[in-house]
């Protein structure tokens, strides 16, 4: 037990963790919003791939990260305006609709990495710049890994009490809240359920395309075919273990960051387990965790469904 | 029935001397709005001065609530204006209307059940009142002790009686500064106390110059309340009567509202209703029913039940009362957490749909559309819903679609359904045939024992003779009867006795011969029979 | 509408979709400065226009038509398998582990027939979870199936690397069957008999809601779930079904391509069916019998994907790219189809202009 490096395998699961949670906590963010306005969105597995691709593209092309996130983002603004449009104000199916942008985003961009860049492994020329927290560095063992981290982890953290004050405090988050629970009482009540679903998928897509750049450009650094691995469906089986609430939804990224990076973190310890067997446990760890949380949730009751003025 | 004027005097002269001194607050003009090829509005002009209550009266489908969603916003006209203080305005949008103080209460409310009354209160307000913190919040509490509302801000919506949420409409939509407001058939859901809380609300925003509109098709309640009645039919305005009329002789103002709403047509008097017949068998016993609502709360808490073969039992109350519970609980679509229900003798509490048809229940449910049928399903599909491969006819796993034609052809010649064809989607049929297609599909079953919800809801006068007439038929060929309604007429048309539902209990059973209507009402908000009516039923 | 227009609609917004995204897509190529024209013309000529195209159309229609089958149980009953790519992996997994594993012991013909057997009930059992979780507990199946096609993905690989992994080869995989061991050839052709699997099972789906009782309860529950409650229909049951057939026929068509074409399972070997699955099923209109000719379009698309690809350097992603791009231009042609343009709402304006809008009370700006 003495000689097995504890602290070194601490330190790992909690740094590649924290890396790993990011995406899928800016994700699942995103996603709270829209689900929260009504709005399931299936294509948030397509906008990380195009976030992913933009970034990486941008990044590569201009030589700055912050380039890349803010093409990702832009990019998962886009897509979600598609969502919307279409799912909105054409009132189509919104899992068709979503597995419509899945598919487009995991073919354009496969096709345009090859395309451009031949499909062959191109890693950043940059790093995302580590933001060391004074002091908070130095604690042993969580220290480097909590607090040396890329400025975008600590933006991504910071999203968590921003998504829970404005869902829960501002009169946009009670606009939101209604429309997805009682579109018509909304509307009755002067709201613009349109409008408000759109911005929700705006921050949704935004959110999305923010979580597959800051796969490509921070974490990975390379960009690769159907790099997010599911990681968006992830992030929509993760908004519904927390509930719509951004607190909850932290915890079950971080849960699930942690898991994922046991990956790295057991061959430390010495531990010779097949990367793929440890791969399926978090999955496993989810679904146990969705059957214990999240059965019988109540869902926002107008999730999935398109409103029409003058018809309940 | 007899209305009585509660107006005094006093209130007379103020209201007068409004009108006298102010043209029309709101004025809908030349209105027209089309459905396909129905006219659910064709050119009405109506006009509501401040500090009136207007009544707007007419029939199902006459036009009332296309009307209301027009000034509320929720439906652009096809043809006409609106008018406010003479000046035409644009309301594309219920935003538009709250923003000219034109606040509506829908009949089904229009609150987010999820959220606090303050924050039910707050959504989607703008303006200084939103800029302002804590603004909301006071308008509330100082609208709250106006009206004597008992409900407080943060208590969440869906946890409230309907009484109690019409309150908090109301208030939210003087928080909003509504100078109109618009109330579509608010005693629907109310218990005579509630209603007459509600009318004493009315007064008092009548008193501070708020134009009120109240939707209704009770005649009663609206010669009681109203300055004045505007009258619709079939989308156009019937006529209307003024003060003069509504304080003079109440059966003479009656009478011309029934002339105008029914355009002296008259609906023929419903069938004679049989006597009791003397120590029939049960066909239905319910004992000690508790059974829970969605909500998790006991609905039905611990009801005594019995339905004899031969007779029709009517289940009066107001709605939301344990009425769904109860039928659902008997037809199997609900298991009950205590209590039995025996059906010819045989036990079938909590044994799903299956058993309780089988056992002899049919059902004919009071949402038509939401699970009586399938929208884009023919008729003869329908029709056919309940025993396709129940091993009646035909096989158990292959579809018999000529035989499921051929009954639904005989179904729609009996019950003189009114559809192209047994293979038209019934989602094209109107209310009343929908409901012609359920009824004539539990029919078909003879079932000893036939539970019908709200069969005469939103159907017109003729459709619900006929609706009726086939329930005391299906009870006078032997069989048990169990109508459950919240209108009154149909239980006193039919029934042979009338159990009253108050709080998910039968809170009196008396004999269809011993009671009328006042009796009944008084019964519903837990008052007694007088003891000359009270006989052993 | 008159009634042939109401019959023709439908099958003309599938095309107008399809030409939409051919076009657009096209656009897309040539602005990538490649020869969309000449793309295309090699897509018919090879594919259409030579007996290797036709032959590969067949055999790539066939998983396509069994995936479609499944989806189409599922997708009528409402119920959403969106788990169809792990339901095919473990089916596919099984098929590639009893096939070698029974070879030698039994006739031929029985070795497949089990595998394939194995296969379906791999796929099964993948939709069980799902399933029971949906059933028991009320969880969504587009999250539990989507999480279960991320712990089939790393299973199958775990397992084909390490506990079923072929020892006499370094690569992981299982033991590769030979020729003479996979699924013969329809005869007269070249084309393995997988494909027969393929159309008969479309053909019983289009018996099934046809003419059959549980087929007509299925359609019942997607029409209208609380309306099958009512009618004394075991929903639970229906539901489970639906998922659980949805489910081995996506494992069957997983069987029928390592039996009939692969003649092995390798990891991280994920064609991806699952979402041409639901593009090729919607753009059929959930119609059993126009699934057949969109299956084998959908196939035409993937052989020309991969003549493009060796021939014009065009990526083999083009088809996805194709595929969503049919599937948006269809949801705004059934949009239109059903008149669901936002229209501009006419206002209770009067004649002439509408005004200002009065100052009011409540202090409302706008």
């Amino acid at each position: 037990m003495t000689d097995l490096p504890v602290a070194d395998f601490l330190s790992a699961l909690l740094g590649s963790g924290l890396l790993l949670a990011v995406p899928l906590l800016l994700a699942a963010l995103g996603e709270a919003f829209a689900e929260r306005a009504g709005l399931l969105n299936l294509g948030i597995e397509g906008m990380m791939l195009g976030g992913a691709f933009a970034g990486f593209a941008v990044a590569l092309e201009t030589g700055r990260i912050a380039a890349g996130v803010a093409a990702g983002a832009a990019l998962g603004v886009a897509l979600g305006s598609g969502f919307g449009l279409l799912t909105i104000w054409l009132r189509v199916d919104q899992v068709l609709t979503g597995l419509a942008i899945t598919i487009l985003g995991s073919g354009l961009t496969g096709f345009l990495y090859r395309d451009l860049y031949g499909g062959q492994n191109r890693p950043l020329p940059t790093t995302a710049a580590r933001l060391d927290l004074p002091v908070l560095t130095d604690v042993p063992v969580v220290g480097r890994a909590l607090f040396g981290q890329p400025l975008l982890v600590y933006l991504a953290w910071a999203a968590v009490p921003i998504a829970a004050l404005v869902l829960g405090r501002t009169r946009f988050g009670l606009a939101v809240r209604a429309v997805g629970e009682a579109p018509f009482a909304a509307d009755a009540a002067g709201i613009g359920v349109a409008q408000t679903r759109f911005a929700a998928i705006l921050i949704g897509g935004a959110a999305a395309g923010l979580g597959g750049a800051f796969l490509a450009v921070v974490d990975v650094r390379t960009f690769t075919d159907n790099m997010t691995l599911g990681q968006g469906f992830l992030a929509l089986a993760l908004t519904m273990l927390g509930r719509w609430r951004p607190w909850r939804i932290l915890a079950g990224a971080l849960l699930f960051g942690m898991l994922r990076s046991l990956e790295t973190g057991l061959p430390i310890l010495g531990m010779d387990v097949r990367p793929e067997f440890v791969g399926m446990l978090p999955y496993l760890g989810l679904l146990a965790a969705l059957v214990v949380l999240a059965r019988r949730a109540a869902m926002p009751a107008a999730l999935g469904v398109p409103y029409e003025r003058g018809r309940r | 029935m007899t209305p009585t004027t509660t107006r005094t005097i006093r209130e007379r002269v103020a209201s007068d001397a409004v009108a006298a001194a102010d043209p029309a607050l709101i004025e809908a003009r030349g209105i027209g709005k089309r459905y396909g090829a129905v006219r659910a509005l064709d050119d009405v002009t109506v006009a509501i001065r401040r500090g009136e209550i207007l009544g707007l009266l007419g029939e199902n489908g006459a036009g009332k609530t296309t009307l209301m969603n027009v000034l509320g916003g929720m439906t652009a006209p096809d043809a006409g204006a609106v008018l406010i203080e003479g000046r035409p305005v644009r309301i594309g949008t219920p935003r538009d209307a709250l923003r000219l103080g034109i606040g509506t209460v829908y009949q089904h409310f229009a609150l987010v059940p999820t959220l606090t009354v303050l924050e039910n209160a707050r959504l989607g307000v703008g303006g200084p009142l939103a800029r302002t913190p804590g603004a909301v919040e006071r308008r509330l509490a100082e609208v709250g002790r106006q009206l004597g509302m008992d409900v407080p801000p943060g208590a969440v919506v869906g946890h409230l009686s309907l009484g109690q949420r019409q309150r908090v409409e109301i208030a939210r939509a003087l928080v909003r500064g509504a100078r109109v407001l618009l109330l579509d058939e608010p005693t629907s859901a109310l218990s005579p106390p509630e209603v007459d809380g509600l009318m004493a609300t009315l007064r008092e925003l009548r008193a501070r110059g708020v134009a009120v509109v109240l939707i209704t098709h009770k005649l009663g309640e609206a010669l009681r309340l109203c300055d004045r009645v505007v009258v619709l039919r079939q989308g156009r305005v019937a006529g209307d009567l003024d003060a003069d009329i509504l304080d003079g002789d109440s059966t003479v103002a009656e009478r011309r509202v029934v002339d105008l709403m029914f355009g002296g047509s008259g609906v023929a008097a419903p069938p004679p209703t049989s006597g009791v017949p003397a120590d029939a068998r049960a066909a239905l016993a319910v004992r000690g029913l508790v059974v829970r609502g969605d909500g998790g709360d006991a609905a039905i808490r611990g009801l005594d039940l019995a339905v004899r073969a031969g007779e029709v039992f009517g289940i009066a109350g107001v709605d939301g009362n344990g009425q769904t519970e109860l039928a659902d609980a008997i037809a199997g679509q609900r298991a009950p957490s205590a209590g039995t229900i025996a059906v010819d003798g045989v036990e079938i509490a909590g044994r799903g749909v299956g058993a309780a048809a089988t056992a002899g229940v049919g059902y004919v449910t009071g949402d038509r559309i939401g699970e009586g049928s399938v929208a884009a399903a023919s008729v003869a599909e329908n029709l056919a819903l309940k025993e396709v491969g129940s091993g009646g006819e035909g096989s158990r796993f292959w579809l018999d679609r000529r035989g499921m034609e051929r009954r639904a052809r005989a179904a729609i010649e009996r019950f003189a359904i009114r559809a192209p064809g047994p293979a038209t989607p019934i989602g094209r049929l109107s209310g009343g045939n929908v409901q012609k297609v359920l009824l004539a599909r539990e029919l078909a079953r003879v079932p000893p024992l036939l539970v019908c919800h709200q069969p005469t809801h939103g159907l017109d006068a003729r459709t619900a003779r006929d609706v009726l007439t086939a329930l005391r038929a299906h009870a006078d060929g032997g069989r048990a009867v169990l109508v459950i309604s919240s209108e009154l007429d149909d239980l006193l048309a039919i029934a042979d006795r009338i159990g009253v539902l108050v709080d998910g209990r039968l809170a009196a059973t008396v004999a269809r011969v011993d009671v009328d209507a006042d009796a009944i009402g008084r019964l519903m908000v837990g008052g007694h029979v007088s003891a000359p009516d009270r006989r052993p039923a | 509408m008159s009634g042939a227009a109401a019959r023709l609609a439908p099958v003309l917004s599938s095309l107008a979709a399809i030409a939409g995204a051919l076009l657009v897509g096209g656009l897309f190529l040539e602005a990538r400065g490649k020869d969309a024209v000449g793309g295309y013309r090699l897509m018919v000529e090879r594919g259409l226009g030579s007996s290797f195209g036709l032959t590969e159309i067949a055999i790539k229609a066939a998983p396509l038509l069994l995936v479609g089958a499944g989806l189409l149980i599922a997708l009528k009953a409402g119920v959403w398998n969106i788990g169809v790519d792990g339901q095919f992996l473990i089916g596919a997994l099984a098929a590639g582990v009893v096939a070698p594993g029974l070879s030698g012991t039994l006739p031929n013909a029985a070795v497949l027939l089990l595998a394939a057997l194995g296969g379906a009930v791999g796929g099964l059992a993948w939709a069980t979870i799902p399933a029971l979780l949906r059933v028991r507990f009320g969880l969504n199946e587009i999250i539990t199936t989507l999480v279960m096609t991320s712990v089939a993905i790393n299973l199958s690989a775990w397992l084909v690397k390490g506990p079923l992994k072929d020892p006499d080869v370094v690569p992981p995989q299982t033991r590769l069957l030979a020729k003479a061991e996979r699924v013969p050839d329809i005869p007269g052709t070249e084309v393995h008999a997988g494909l027969i699997a393929g159309l008969v099972a479309v053909a019983g789906v289009a018996v099934l809601f046809g003419a059959t009782v549980p087929g007509f309860r299925l359609w019942v529950l997607g029409q209208n779930p609380r309306a099958a409650r009512h009618a004394g229909m075991d929903v639970g049951r229906l539901t489970a079904g639906a998922l659980l057939a949805s489910g081995a026929l996506a494992g069957l068509a997983g069987a029928n391509d390592v039996l009939g074409v692969r003649g092995l399972f390798q990891a991280n070997w994920n064609p991806g069916y699952g979402l041409a699955g639901f593009a090729l099923v919607y753009l059929a209109r959930l119609r059993p019998l126009v699934v057949i000719p969109v299956a084998f379009f959908f196939s035409f698309l993937l052989l020309g994907g991969d003549l493009m690809s060796r021939a014009r350097d065009v990526p083999t992603q083009f088809v996805e790219v194709l595929e969503g791009l049919m599937l948006v231009f269809f949801a705004v042609a059934v949009a239109l189809e059903r008149g669901r343009w936002p229209h501009r709402r006419r206002s209770a304006a009067v004649e002439g202009s509408p005004g200002p809008l009065p100052a009011q009370a409540s202090g409302e700006a706008a």
